[in-house]
């Protein structure tokens, strides 16, 4: 059964009274798609990029994450009806339950497409460099090297570091967002995402001795 | 080492950390170039959180597969309300086939008659009508359309019937 689209929370402590939380701020998207399917069409044009940019990072692959953007689309909507929504007012106004449970379902694909290559990535950073557009070809090819260093750093990283900093600084989530779609603890994604950055520092000053 | 709180210096760290990037992020998608560390956090992690949240690439996949996705999710999404509107409900209907070789051939103008191997009754050939409400009854009503067509063409076989039919002709006439 759906729960009302407001719900009062207590931050008196904070503000000195009382202020409306909005749940899901997918809500009225996800109800949208829900009442006609066509809809869904709002929520895919929303988080293509996101998505598109996960399984790229996992599986380092236009034509595969292609594969795993298109997989993970068309199970969500298959089993839109299904989702429940589960923000929290402790989650805040920019919560999107919907948006953890489309990465869960990615996560979710791109793993078994991980498990049926049975090897690891490989970064196609030669792809990643053709996106640029070079219209100034100096700064650009400087942009492309840092690029491209930092990608091979974060392709270094092993298996959940590397998801939580992809999820982090690529997709811009927050450490609720990536604990709900790796099924950890915020303090362990903290802790996660604070020693891959340990080790990218010690790869990235490597590199440039 | 646990310092106060029961936390490690780790964790600890971590949460400057985690701090430093919700700020540096925000910024980030603000269009601003960084924010003010906190003086806490080591120099070479908010280095790297400052390389990393510039440096990495966002990509979004080609105008063409982004449409061609669109385009298939929007026929799974026609899929699933068509069943209730086009009657998705759908059944077979068999019917027993009259035993007339002509009006056999009446009818297969208008349904597909197939045969059906567990016929019980012995009877080769049956049309079978497979659809929902909708496409049952359109299907049905051509049926029934073709029979009366058939029939009232057809010459009656029995003597009254054709002496009822010749007066109703007169009267017509």
């Amino acid at each position: 059964m759906a729960r009302p689209a407001f719900r009062k929370v207590d931050r008196s402590e904070e503000t000195g009274g009382p202020r409306l939380v909005h749940l899901d701020r997918d809500r009225p998207l996800v109800d949208a798609a829900r009442a006609d399917p066509a809809q869904f069409d709002a929520l895919y044009r929303k988080y293509l990029a996101q998505v598109y940019s996960y399984a790229f990072y996992e599986l380092g692959d236009r034509h595969e994450a292609e594969d795993a953007t298109e997989r993970t689309f068309l199970a969500a909507l298959a089993n839109l009806p299904r989702f429940e929504e589960r923000a929290r007012p402790m989650d805040g106004e920019g919560a999107s339950t919907f948006k953890v449970w489309l990465f869960t379902i990615a996560r979710n694909v791109v793993a078994e497409r991980r498990r049926r290559r049975r090897r690891r990535p490989e970064t196609t950073l030669d792809t990643v460099a053709d996106l640029a557009a070079p219209l100034d070809l100096e700064a650009d090819a400087a942009r492309r090297d840092e690029g491209r260093a930092a990608l091979r750093a974060v392709s270094r990283l092993t298996g959940d570091r590397r998801r939580a900093v992809v999820l982090r600084f690529v997709d811009e989530m927050s450490t609720a967002e990536i604990a709900g779609i790796m099924g950890r603890s915020e303090g362990s994604v903290r802790v996660l995402i604070h020693r891959a950055l340990r080790n990218v520092a010690r790869d990235l000053g490597e590199d440039r001795e | 080492m646990t310092l106060s709180g029961g936390r490690d210096a780790a964790e600890i760290e971590a949460l400057i950390a985690d701090r430093y990037l919700e700020s540096l992020l925000t910024a980030h998608g603000a269009g601003a170039d960084g924010t003010p560390a906190p003086a806490e956090l080591d120099p070479r992690l908010r280095a790297v959180a400052d390389r990393l949240a510039r440096d990495l690439p966002r990509l979004h996949p080609s105008f063409r597969f982004e449409e061609a996705l669109a385009a298939r999710l929007a026929g799974a999404g026609l899929a699933r309300t068509l069943p209730v509107a086009a009657g998705g409900e759908g059944s077979v209907v068999s019917m027993r086939l009259p035993a007339d070789d002509a009006e056999r051939a009446a009818l297969a103008a208008y349904v597909d008659i197939v045969a059906l191997d567990d016929d019980p009754e012995g009877d080769p050939m049956r049309p079978l009508l497979i659809g929902g409400a909708a496409l049952t009854s359109a299907a049905l009503s051509l049926a029934g359309a073709a029979w009366v067509a058939w029939r009232w063409r057809r010459p009656a076989g029995s003597p009254m019937v054709r002496a009822v039919r010749a007066v109703a002709r007169g009267r017509l006439d």
